[in-house]
């Protein structure tokens, strides 16, 4: 009798059933898009700071003061320290190895470069490009390319060791300003220390290299007759927000909390691990990348799960008011029912079962709904996909039956106050 | 009684007698108007919020002369084109050599406050009575904490520190000073001024491209990576707010259609009632369609304050600055909600017209 109720209840008012359905799939909508925007925004802004380049640097502990004005280098390449190339392999292997997007090596000294035109002075920077390397099972490319994004190269950049015909010179790149003065242009061949290099490109980056002739590692190290020595290493890592606890001395800790710092994205404890693996090594934060970045990504996740938080319930409002209307002009029927015999439970439960089926309904439509639209907005915005965790489903289905019966039982509740007698005469 | 009169009477009734179907209407509007005036209220603010998230990252654009120093004249012209929007600070450098290690060391000139401010990410350890800011390495290597003794060819200094700082830059290889004690010991005027300037992205780059057209002289370089970042993150996050907001705002908007369309659905009886009563299909129209009218007014007039209040705290919880109501938004939301509410409550109207009242009545 109640199945019977129920399945002639949605087959004789389908309009009314359809407008609540409508309302509900809409609301649930709104919920999976916003929910899954704002639980994704973080990753996604994260990425674009990612243009800031690296947040952390690592240096020789022994190196001797830099010694560099806008951009001329007066530190001689015999000076100083040096990190182990072969090393560096190791940053990969470290507790937050994951989060670790890129690295770049650089080592530097001031050459003469002879060109066609003449003789010039100027920085000779090697570093990887988009170097392949292997740690353990793992395969990834790091470089200048993922590490600097700003940096704008035309013409084409150099292969990191692409020297596989003898007789063909290395491909470089030639800084902007450099190729001005000295009149260097794409395919032009310089020599630097005794050796013949192709300029593949012209680059721009908006600082200190536009004046150098940037080569790959490995050429440079032999220029420069330092084998396997690199002067400095720019580290990319995706960090947690720096805050007080961050702050402390991991040496001054108790084991617990500091196996709790140990196993948190900080910048600095990525720094101390960093250390552990590169023991001759200074590692610190390039301030003011590590320190902003992390109050941008926290202020605009706020801001969205402030967005996110007023969104769901203007949903909820809207859901329970729409369940509301269309409850409260089925008086007559309550009153029918209750004449006829039917004790407020029975009602009730016809009625908060009615709209459990439709809250179930809306809910799936409206999570494959929200789903696409989360989707298109990931792919326009990002260009990369905005992924629905398929938890979000349970959460939106939850919410629109809790939603519905919110907005239901008070409807119900009010239609069951009133004398049937009243209510079927009209009067109410 | 006048037309008027009974008109006033039937429209103060409906919504009074039937209390719970107009409160329902109501808040649908309410919702409707309040997302809406939120979500473009803080959208408008955003971008020159956001920016202002980029002041810690310092200069943003660094004007160097080609030859010589920096006239005053030149650094009046840039604080000029800058206006309040921003902090200039010239710099010079020289390379001294320290009396004990014989090692070089870049020191360089500037306000030391300005500077400081300028470099709000820097982390500084306040030590001593002096007055340079002496970088980390400079510490680690020679000075531990100490004084420095430095040699510029002929003269010589003794500098005392006022504080160290860590900057994970060139900076930590260097020791800056006040700009007279530079001047006084090198007789070099700063040719390098660092720049920040404030606003949005396309505010920074109008100002960047004022600056090189008033500075023929000299090279003016935006340091790429931050006016990138600045112009990536500050507009994929409007972007996303754009997105949502309407995605959010069409939803629920057709979400209230669907409930004011059903709940004029459900009058039928009015309808008949009033049309068997002798009513033309024009009073009729008229009279649900006023009823909606200022249901829809007084929930968007409820929804722009609701509105401008979560904008504004959101403004103060996120940004730790109010979003401020946006008087010209007023209009649209009203003007919005009471055209939906026309819509979605005179729509349905035309189908009853179409159906005999006696029908209606009689129940078919």
């Amino acid at each position: 009798m109640f199945l019977r109720l129920l399945f002639e209840s949605f087959r004789r008012q389908k309009r009314r059933k359809s407008v609540a359905l409508l309302a509900i799939a809409l609301g649930m909508s709104i919920a999976t898009a916003m929910i899954a925007v704002g639980n994704d925004i973080g990753d996604k802004i994260n990425q674009e700071l990612r243009s800031l380049g690296a947040n952390l640097v690592v240096t020789p502990i022994e190196d001797t003061l830099d010694v560099n004005i806008g951009g001329v280098n007066l530190k001689p390449a015999s000076e100083g320290a040096f990190i182990n190339e072969q090393d560096l392999i190791k940053i990969k292997g470290i507790f937050w190895g994951h989060n670790i997007k890129g690295y770049a090596p650089f080592l530097n000294a001031p050459q003469k470069i002879q060109t066609r035109n003449g003789e010039v002075n100027a920085e000779l920077i090697g570093t990887y490009f988009a170097q392949p390397l292997r740690y353990g099972k793992e395969e990834f490319t790091t470089g200048v390319r993922t590490v600097n994004p700003w940096w704008k190269v035309e013409g084409s950049w150099p292969q990191d060791y692409g020297d596989s015909p003898e007789q063909l010179p290395p491909d470089v790149l030639a800084g902007n300003k450099l190729a001005r003065q000295a009149g260097l242009a794409i395919g032009d061949q310089i020599e630097v220390g005794g050796r013949k290099l192709r300029i593949s490109g012209i680059l721009n980056s908006g600082g200190d290299e536009d004046q150098a002739i940037v080569a790959p590692l490995h050429i440079a190290q032999i220029i420069l007759h330092q084998p396997n020595a690199v002067r400095r290493v720019t580290v990319s890592a995706l960090t947690k927000p720096e805050d007080a606890f961050a702050r402390k001395d991991p040496d001054k800790m108790s084991p617990a909390v500091r196996d709790r710092w140990y196993c948190s994205p900080y910048a600095n404890s990525i720094a101390y691990q960093l250390r552990e693996v590169l023991p001759n090594a200074r590692v610190e934060q390039i301030r003011p990348v590590e320190q902003n970045q992390g109050k941008v990504l926290s202020h605009v996740t706020g801001l969205m799960l402030m967005l996110t938080l007023a969104a769901l319930l203007a949903a909820a409002l809207a859901v329970s008011a729409a369940m509301a209307a269309t409850i409260l002009e089925r008086r007559q029927e309550v009153g029918l029912m209750k004449s006829l015999g039917a004790g407020n439970t029975a009602v009730a439960s016809l009625f908060l079962t009615e709209a459990a089926f439709l809250a179930l309904a809306g809910g799936i439509i409206g999570f494959i709904a929200g789903a696409i639209l989360a989707h298109r907005i990931g792919q326009s915005i990002f260009g990369s996909a905005i992924v629905v965790h398929p938890v979000v489903l349970a959460v939106v289905l939850f919410a629109a039956v809790l939603v519905t019966f919110v907005g239901s039982a008070g409807a119900v509740r009010k239609a069951m106050q009133f004398d049937p007698a009243v209510v079927l005469r009209g009067d109410a | 009684m006048t037309r008027t009169q009974l008109l006033l009477r039937l429209l103060l009734k409906a919504a009074w007698v039937r209390k719970d179907r107009a409160l329902t209407a109501l808040v649908s509007v309410a919702v409707v108007a309040t997302i809406a005036t939120a979500a473009l209220t803080i959208y408008s603010d955003l971008e020159s919020k956001l920016s202002r998230e980029f002041r810690g990252f310092g200069a943003n654009v660094i004007v160097t002369k080609t030859s010589g120093a920096l006239t005053p004249s030149e650094l009046a012209g840039i604080s000029k084109t800058l206006g309040h929007a921003g902090d200039i600070v010239p710099v010079a450098y020289a390379i001294a050599t320290e009396a004990t290690s014989k090692s070089r060391i870049v020191v360089g000139g500037a306000d030391i406050d300005k500077l400081r401010h300028l470099n709000s990410s820097w982390s500084f350890s306040n030590t001593g009575q002096g007055s340079a800011l002496v970088g980390a390495r400079v510490d680690e290597t020679i000075t531990h904490g100490g004084d420095l003794k430095l040699s510029f060819g002929n003269t010589s200094a003794v500098i005392k520190p006022a504080g160290f700082f860590h900057s994970g830059s060139d900076d930590d290889s260097r020791v800056y000073i006040p700009l007279d004690d530079f001047v006084r010991l090198t007789g070099i005027q700063p040719a390098t001024a660092l720049v920040h300037v404030e606003g949005r992205p396309q505010e920074v780059r109008n100002a960047i491209s004022r600056l090189s057209s008033a500075l023929p002289n000299a090279e003016v370089k935006p340091v790429r990576q931050v006016t990138q970042a600045q112009t990536a993150v500050v507009g994929k996050t409007r972007s996303v707010v754009l997105a949502s907001s309407a995605v959010v705002v069409i939803l629920i908007m057709l979400c209230m259609v669907a409930t004011f369309t059903g709940s004029v659905l459900e009058r039928r009886k009015d309808f008949a009632v009033m049309k068997a009563l002798g009513a033309s299909n024009q009073t009729v129209n008229f009279l649900f369609a006023s009823e909606s009218a200022l249901l829809a007014l007084t929930g968007s007039i409820a929804g722009y304050i609701l509105g401008c209040a979560i904008a504004f705290w959101i403004g103060k919880a996120n940004f730790d600055a109010a979003i401020l109501p946006q008087p010209l938004l007023l209009v649209p939301v009203l003007l919005g909600s009471v055209v939906l509410a026309l819509i979605a409550s005179t729509a349905p109207l035309r189908l009853l017209q179409q159906i005999q009242p006696a029908g209606i009545l009689r129940g078919e």
